[in-house]
């Protein structure tokens, strides 16, 4: 591997701006992090190039640790947004200057110079200053300059930003040309997809701080695990469904898409399905779709835009309640039941349509995301209960950051304590906390809840979770379910195993032992990656001091038996909690149920 | 553009011939003859009278004025005080720049207000805290004088006097360039396989070398003319601690004009000669 990062964390006063970002890039590669701007990626590469120092973790580039190494002795080729070339020198003197600090020989360096001069396309600009240069010819001298020294990686931080559409196009081309011709490993950073499509060998998509998903551009676009990755890498349609032995429902309307994955376990549950655009198939009627029909809808937006036609087309019936939202890449986000559509030229001839017209609407391909958080629904006593919990400046964030809704639900049943619910708990139940909480939680899960988040009525976004369950059989959902949480808060991850007091040195091994399962199948099967801390004691008393102990902190806590969140886990409901905290239930027998 | 005139309105107005030309240019003219008559008033008047009274007894007793062993002290005194206060300042102010414009660092706000300090102060404060501080009645006084040291009425103590009064020059004239370039040359050169020193050499000092020029010739300017502190710590010793500004004071009140005059044209001609510089590097700056 040419560059390895495990488990890198920088922090920049107290909150992390790289959180537990582990990553190998191959020898020859060419990645692309990509991300919006404030996630992270640009630190990241500092870290690798040695410019700022990590708080945790390791860096190492050919197998050696890099971590302590000084940037000066890395020696990685780095080539900067705005060129910083060496203003005062001309062309030549600015390639040339790392053989000179290397003190190779006037006639080397010449001969080397030429070389890299050629490679960018600059023959004869020798000794022209970057202020007689345009900046696409600025960029090209720095990258001429970083690869002097034969780096043992090249670093790009976005370094088309401050180029014009056509320049960046033909530099890119460069770019790409001189990796190739060097096979040297390269890194990447944008915040333009087209560019990371254009580039990358392998994508690495960034947010808040983690890297959320890494994989080949075609994969992470056809298939991403999250909700970040599948509208931030192009246009999505996400809707919510109900997923069942015989596939997906939407609404009422069950869809039997040939091409839906399906998901490990049969347990009925609330899925988020992404739809991409140009998925989508319109038809005068539903006998004349080739493909799964969702619902009916009337066509409200349509912009020709050269090869392809945009079209919104708002969904009428069952499926519209699915809906919710559509995100494209430029961070507009439509109202809901609004479905955005592309159409080739090819489909336009087809079936021309017009606006305020009737179509039916299918589906060639849906894409279920492997989360188990779907949407939030707030449960209250009464109307204004329910409103004030809705408005919780946390949940609001969350839902935002997951682009999922929050759905309202009065629950007189809540405080009567009334055995069935009026409808059947579906998503991530919320509830406020208070005294009440304990027995409000019980309800829930009696009623089917799989997941309840209890909210203090003033919380911040936590900075750092601690994640614990109570038996194995909890294991797998509780992770699945802290997993897709993290990638929406910039917070830590820590795994808190507790062993039971006085269970002495010959059952330390075992204790470690259970961690680092937990950190491996975490990483692995989530891609999360979380600290791990191993505590004896009582399981309640140990986590109430963890949690007193740090800023901001969140509690996800799995379990598999009602019975205990009452009898081990009583204390930290006693006085009501003062921080989030995240109930993941499942029975014992079932705890396959929920993978991922 | 809300609430102000419409763009009509201003193509209108500035379309309208005649009489508003004629006001403005009016005013323009009255404008610069009060300037120029406050410039002559206050300005070109003194520093002619500087050059008539000093040659108003012929050449050579102008020449003869600098034969006089006191007066090639105070000058020989005035250089060696700005060369060792110029460079020091240099080197302060380019470490002060650096730190201040580079890091991020507790007490950094407290630092910028430090440096102007001596710009703030009045220059007869800066002196009287030497004497306080190394003064015979002062903090270290008696230390100082168990040990035979002078620094109050003694070289020393005019140069710690300067040191202080030029302080600010070199640094306030680096911190915003040094903060308008940023980082990235320097990273640049580190990731390239360059130290610290050659980083330096290199690729800093070319970058800052303007704006250096331009705070060493005010440091040096201020070095050579200060009055206020060094007349405090100095003592007025004839031939020993009399600087050229001191001595210009000490010949005029023993109405020497002709020589005090004359020393006066040479401290006027540094300041001529200082604007000159100044002005290339302005022009070389752009």
């Amino acid at each position: 591997m040419s560059i390895t990062l495990d488990q890198v964390t920088k922090r920049y006063q107290g909150s992390p701006v790289v959180n537990d970002v582990s990553l190998e890039v191959g020898e020859g590669e060419f990645y692309v992090l990509l991300g919006p701007s404030g996630s992270g990626k640009s630190t990241l590469l500092r870290a690798i190039a040695g410019l700022t120092g990590v708080d945790h973790g390791r860096i190492a580039l050919h197998g050696n640790d890099v971590t302590h190494v000084s940037a000066r002795q890395r020696g990685v080729g780095l080539v900067f947004q705005n060129y910083a070339l060496f203003r005062h020198m001309t062309v030549g003197e600015n390639i040339e200057f790392a053989l000179k600090v290397r003190r190779m020989k006037a006639a080397e360096r010449r001969e080397r110079r030429k070389e890299l001069l050629r490679l960018v396309a600059l023959e004869g600009m020798d000794d022209r200053l970057p202020t007689q240069l345009s900046g696409g010819q600025q960029q090209r001298v720095a990258v001429a300059r970083a690869l002097a020294h034969k780096p043992p990686v090249l670093l790009l931080d976005e370094p088309f930003g401050a180029l014009d559409a056509k320049i960046r196009e033909e530099l890119r081309r460069t770019i790409r040309q001189v990796q190739r011709e060097l096979k040297i490993t390269t890194v990447l950073v944008t915040h333009d997809q087209e560019e990371a499509f254009a580039l990358a060998d392998r994508i690495g998509v960034m947010n808040l701080g983690r890297l959320l998903e890494s994989g080949k551009p075609d994969e992470l676009y056809a298939r991403p695990a999250t909700r970040f990755v599948a509208t931030f890498l192009g246009a999505a349609n996400l809707l919510l469904a109900r997923q069942t032995e015989q596939g997906i429902r939407f609404g009422t309307t069950p869809v039997n898409a040939r091409r839906v994955e399906k998901l490990d376990g049969g347990r009925e549950q609330e899925v988020v399905a992404v739809l991409r655009p140009e998925e989508v198939e319109l038809a005068p009627t539903r006998d004349n779709l080739r493909t799964n029909f969702i619902a009916n809808g009337i066509v409200e937006e349509a912009v020709f835009t050269g090869a392809l036609e945009r079209m919104r087309v708002r969904m009428a019936d069952g499926a519209a309640n699915a809906h919710i939202g559509t995100h494209s890449s430029n961070g507009h986000h439509s109202p809901t039941a609004l479905l955005d559509v592309t159409r080739t030229q090819h489909e336009q001839r087809l079936f021309p349509v017009t606006i305020g017209q009737t179509v039916a609407i299918g589906v060639r391909r849906i894409h279920v995301l492997p989360t188990p958080l779907s949407s939030y629904t707030a449960y209250g006593a009464d109307e204004a209960a329910c409103e004030r919990l809705a408005q919780h400046p946390l949940l609001v964030e969350l839902a935002n950051r997951m682009k999922t809704r929050i759905i309202k639900r009065v629950e007189s049943a809540l405080a009567a304590g009334v055995a069935t619910a009026s409808a059947p708990v579906s998503g991530v139940a919320v509830i406020s906390g208070g005294p009440n909480s304990a027995e409000q939680l019980q309800w829930l899960l009696q009623n089917g809840a799989g997941e309840v988040l209890v909210l203090p009525t003033h919380s911040a976004s936590p900075q750092r979770v601690l994640i614990h369950w109570a038996e194995d059989s909890a294991r797998r959902s509780t992770l699945a379910v802290a997993a897709s949480l993290l990638r929406h808060v910039a917070a830590e991850a820590v795994y808190v195993g507790i062993l039971p007091e006085g269970s002495g040195e010959a059952q330390r091994p075992f204790g470690v032992r259970t961690l680092l399962d937990a950190r491996s199948e975490a990483q692995a099967v989530h891609g999360l990656e979380m600290r791990t801390e191993l505590r004896f004691g009582a399981a309640a008393e140990e986590l109430q001091r963890q949690l007193s102990d740090s800023e901001a902190p969140m509690l996800i806590l799995g379990v598999s038996d009602p019975a205990q969140l009452r009898h081990t886990f009583g204390a930290l409901f006693a006085a009501g909690a003062p921080y989030p905290l995240m109930v993941v239930y499942r029975p014992g027998r079932d705890s396959e149920g929920v993978s991922e | 553009m809300a609430g102000g005139p419409s763009k009509e309105v201003l193509a209108e107005i500035a379309s309208r011939p005649g009489r508003d030309t004629v006001v403005s240019s009016i005013v323009k003219y009255v404008l610069v003859l009060t300037s120029l008559g406050f410039l002559a008033a206050l300005l070109f008047a003194p520093l002619a009278t500087v050059f008539i009274t000093a040659l108003s007894k012929g050449w050579e007793m102008y020449l003869e004025a600098f034969k006089d062993e006191d007066t090639l002290a105070a000058i020989r005194l005035t250089l060696t005080v700005a060369a060792i206060v110029v460079p020091m300042n240099t080197i302060f102010g380019i470490a002060a720049a650096w730190a201040i414009a580079k890091f991020e660092f507790r007490g950094k706000s407290f630092l910028i207000t430090l440096i102007d300090l001596p710009i703030a102060v009045s220059p007869v404060v800066s002196g009287l805290v030497y004497v306080l501080l190394f003064g015979a009645q002062g903090w270290f006084g008696l230390w100082l004088q168990e040990r035979d040291i002078s620094i109050i009425f003694a070289v020393p103590g005019i140069v710690l006097a300067t040191m202080f009064v030029t302080f600010p020059y070199v640094a306030r004239e680096l911190i915003p360039l040094m903060q308008q370039l940023g980082n990235d040359e320097e990273e640049a050169a580190i990731t390239l396989g360059a130290g610290g020193l050659m980083t330096f050499f290199h690729v800093t000092l070319p970058k800052i070398r303007w704006g250096l020029v331009y705070g060493v010739i005010l440091c040096n300017a201020r070095a050579m003319g200060e009055f206020g502190a060094v007349s405090v710590v100095s003592g007025h010793v004839r031939g020993l601690t009399t600087t050229m500004p001191l001595h210009v004071e000490i010949l005029y009140q023993e109405y020497n004009f002709v020589a005090a005059f004359a020393v006066a044209s040479l401290l006027t001609l540094l300041a001529v000669l200082t604007l000159v510089i100044k002005s290339l590097v302005e022009l070389k700056r752009k």
